[in-house]
């Protein structure tokens, strides 16, 4: 099975919660599905990161039992649901709260779906409603889940993996997300304005890897994009 | 809370410290690989010259980045032109990534973005 059949399969499995109102798609599998026809060329994952609310959290959970028949919560950490068969990928569940200091974490405990609560996903915000044969899942503007990679720290491989995400939002987004990633990032604080900023200059400079988009070809849009952030800013190191 | 989203909180809130760190000292010796960084991420294109080269285009007026001397052994970097770095004979490219052969490199060129310049 190709990996979008897998990513595919796994939207399926997963409806139940996906179509949650408030769920989110965040994380790596969002620039595959925004390339026309979800056509997931783009980046190479082995989980689907499922983004839930806070305040939706209680919603999700009654409608966890239908997602039994295709996953199981892993043992020692029960946010993360394997799936029963090699067809499908893992289910990642990640906690929003969109009142929270994007540099803050939290836990949510639970029983049955503890969720890890990252203050950088406070910037992302409910974009368009896709249709993926039959489900109608939720992902974030772009603006929003971009400057969510690019304010959280990224070190060593994993760091760099989702780098290369970012990259495949900045391929995939459109001059109208470039516009209001600029407002957004204008009302960050001067120390995630500095992130970000350091973050796209390690972009720059990342290795091609297999299975995710190539930096190089994009190195002067992300020159552009640097420059653009930092016009009329005179505080700069 | 499982041990593995313990560590995971735990290793979350160690990197805002130290983001925290270095945003404080960004303009000391700390933030030193950002400013290398982010003159390289205005470049299209590296060559690795001979410190005589490198006087050369020093001498033709082209700016020498600050950064370069920040490091030990400081480097030369200057920005030239594509046309200008055509002639130079030492001129030897290197990938636009922080490699080994980029970062000991004690001469380099660089050469602008044509589109965002």
């Amino acid at each position: 099975m190709t990996f979008r059949g897998r990513l595919l399969a796994t939207i399926r499995a997963a409806r139940a919660v996906l179509e949650c109102p408030g769920v989110l798609v965040v994380g790596s599998e969002v620039p595959n599905l925004l390339e026309p026809g979800a056509a997931a060329t783009l980046i190479v994952s082995q989980d689907l990161d499922i983004g839930v609310p806070v305040d939706c959290h209680a919603a999700v959970k009654q409608r966890l039992p239908e997602l039994l028949l295709h996953f199981l919560p892993s043992e020692d950490e029960p946010s993360v649901w394997t799936p029963r068969a090699r067809d499908l990928l893992e289910v990642n569940f990640v906690g929003i709260d969109y009142r929270q200091d994007p540099t803050d974490a939290y836990m949510l405990e639970d029983d049955q779906l503890p969720l890890l609560v990252f203050g950088a996903l406070s910037l992302v915000e409910p974009g368009a409603e896709i249709d993926i044969e039959g489900t109608r899942i939720r992902v974030p503007r772009t603006a929003g889940l971009l400057l969510e990679k690019l304010v959280t720290d990224r070190t060593g491989v994993k760091g760099e993996r989702d780098l290369l995400v970012a990259l495949g939002l900045i391929v995939t987004g459109g001059l109208a997300d470039f516009d209001e990633l600029d407002v957004v990032y204008r009302r960050l604080r001067p120390d995630l304005q500095h992130t970000v900023r350091s973050n796209l200059t390690i972009l720059s400079l990342i290795e091609a890897r297999t299975g995710m988009p190539d930096p190089r070809p994009q190195r002067a849009a992300i020159a552009a994009l640097l420059r653009r952030l930092e016009s009329g800013d005179r505080n700069l190191p | 809370m499982s041990p593995t989203l313990d560590r995971r909180l735990r290793e979350q809130r160690a990197r805002v410290l130290i983001r925290s760190l270095d945003y404080r000292q960004r303009h000391h010796a700390r933030g030193v690989w950002f400013r290398l960084r982010r003159v390289l991420a205005d470049a299209g294109a590296a060559c690795i010259i001979t410190e005589d080269d490198a006087r050369k285009l020093v001498a033709e007026g082209h700016r020498v980045e600050p950064v370069g001397q920040e490091l030990e052994p400081p480097k030369l970097i200057v920005f030239a032109s594509s046309e200008r770095i055509a002639q130079i004979t030492s001129a030897e490219p290197v990938p636009m990534r922080l490699s080994r052969e980029l970062l000991a490199a004690e001469h380099l060129v660089l050469a602008p973005f044509e589109t965002t310049s």
